[in-house]
């Protein structure tokens, strides 16, 4: 039991910001990826195969990934109210601004959360940790060239769903028009 | 089927890059992340180093503390008319807080809506001038654009209009050549002819006058 602790903390210490900035892009909100992050380390803490692990950092970074979309899936079913919407994240000052970009930011998200587990890890690593395609593969055990052609792969499935989604909003608002 | 390009996408992905959680909330997250940690372990630890004495003292306690709680329940009076006490002190309390309360709650409500629209106000008309500016420019853009491409088109179907006149006319020209050419030639042997005519008839000489014999 003392192990798992002393690990965890050393976890913490090692990875913990990092693991709490992937959770605030992911979530966008500050709060959240708090929670979020006090979740992950008492679920990494009570995970049965503990000693089966090898590599913590990973498992957590996947963890953490896996927490943040869920909680953005149980978002999406959840209708709050007026009051509870916190601010976003945003470097822009204006309100049309921030929310034009917060809205793009949550699109996209959401998009990120619909590709496969393993392109979203990649794409996830590579776009929104900004880590090198080396570094990348020594962590997920592969060639370079495989996670380039991740990537690749990853970016043209977001295209697709993210061109998907106008084209349905684009086709809503003509139909919006013409009832009118 | 895609209307939006790897470009945009990877803006948005570097915007999301660019998102960083403020130093303060990292280090409070980190350390509620910790005190759960080490808080999580330290309680059943606690609870198992604790002696025998100490749990059969503590429920003593308890059961000393629930006698005693039953005992003064069965011997208090029984409450008189607490119902009607309630009501009518919950009658009162609503007749004179209800409006007061209400009409306080309702400046409040009314300072808050005033306060945050003249604050957003200016905000969303410069706003809204920018948007209109943008737009503007776009259709003024796309106009000039459009413009210019209807002027070169019409341009090059007034130079193919002039071109086909020109070779028509060539044509034209070309045809009355050919016409004067043959009845130049024509005429050039019709003149020949006469003229063998004439000078055949001046060699012979006048025809004999044969009417005086």
């Amino acid at each position: 039991m003392r192990s798992r602790q002393k690990e965890l903390l050393e976890l913490l210490d090692k990875s913990g910001a990092d693991l709490y900035a992937l959770l605030t892009r992911l979530t966008l909100r500050e709060e959240v990826a708090e929670e979020l992050m006090q979740e992950l380390f008492i679920k990494l803490n009570n995970s049965r195969g503990f000693g089966k692990i090898a590599n913590w950092n990973a498992y957590a970074r996947r963890s953490a990934i896996n927490l943040a979309f869920d909680w953005r899936r149980s978002q999406k079913q959840t209708v709050l109210a007026l009051g509870q919407v916190a601010e976003p994240v945003s470097n822009d000052d204006s309100p049309l601004g921030k929310l034009i970009h917060s809205e793009e930011l949550q699109e996209t998200l959401d998009a990120v959360g619909r590709l496969k587990k393993a392109s979203r890890e990649v794409l996830i690593m590579r776009y929104l940790q900004q880590k090198s395609y080396d570094n990348i593969a020594e962590k997920l055990g592969k060639t370079s060239h495989q996670v380039r052609a991740l990537c690749s792969r990853a970016i043209r499935n977001l295209r697709d769903i993210l061109g998907s989604n106008e084209h349905k909003s684009s086709k809503k608002e003509i139909h919006n028009v013409t009832n009118r | 089927m895609s209307q939006i390009d790897e470009n945009q996408i990877h803006d948005r992905l570097k915007r999301l890059s660019q998102v960083e959680p403020g130093q303060e909330a990292t280090n409070r997250a980190m350390q509620k992340v910790r005190n759960a940690i080490t808080g999580e372990q330290t309680i059943p630890k606690l609870r198992l180093r604790l002696p025998h004495f100490f749990v059969k003292l503590a429920a003593a306690a308890v059961l000393m503390i629930g006698a005693g709680f039953v005992g003064g329940r069965l011997s208090a009076p029984e409450p008189l008319y607490m119902q009607q006490l309630q009501a009518t002190l919950e009658s009162s309390l609503k007749s004179s807080l209800e409006p007061v309360i209400r009409r306080q709650l309702q400046d409040e409500i009314d300072n808050r809506l005033q306060l945050a629209f003249a604050a957003n106000n200016n905000t969303l008309k410069r706003e809204l001038a920018q948007q209109v500016r943008r737009d503007m420019e776009t259709y003024a853009n796309q106009t000039l654009t459009a413009v210019s491409n209807l002027t070169d088109q019409r341009l090059i179907e007034f130079a193919r209009m002039i071109e086909a006149a020109r070779i028509k006319e060539r044509q034209r020209v070309a045809a009355a050549f050919d016409y004067m050419g043959s009845r130049f030639g024509d005429g050039l042997v019709t003149l020949a002819a006469r003229r063998d005519n004439l000078w055949d008839a001046e060699r012979v000489g006048p025809a004999p006058d044969i009417s005086e014999n």
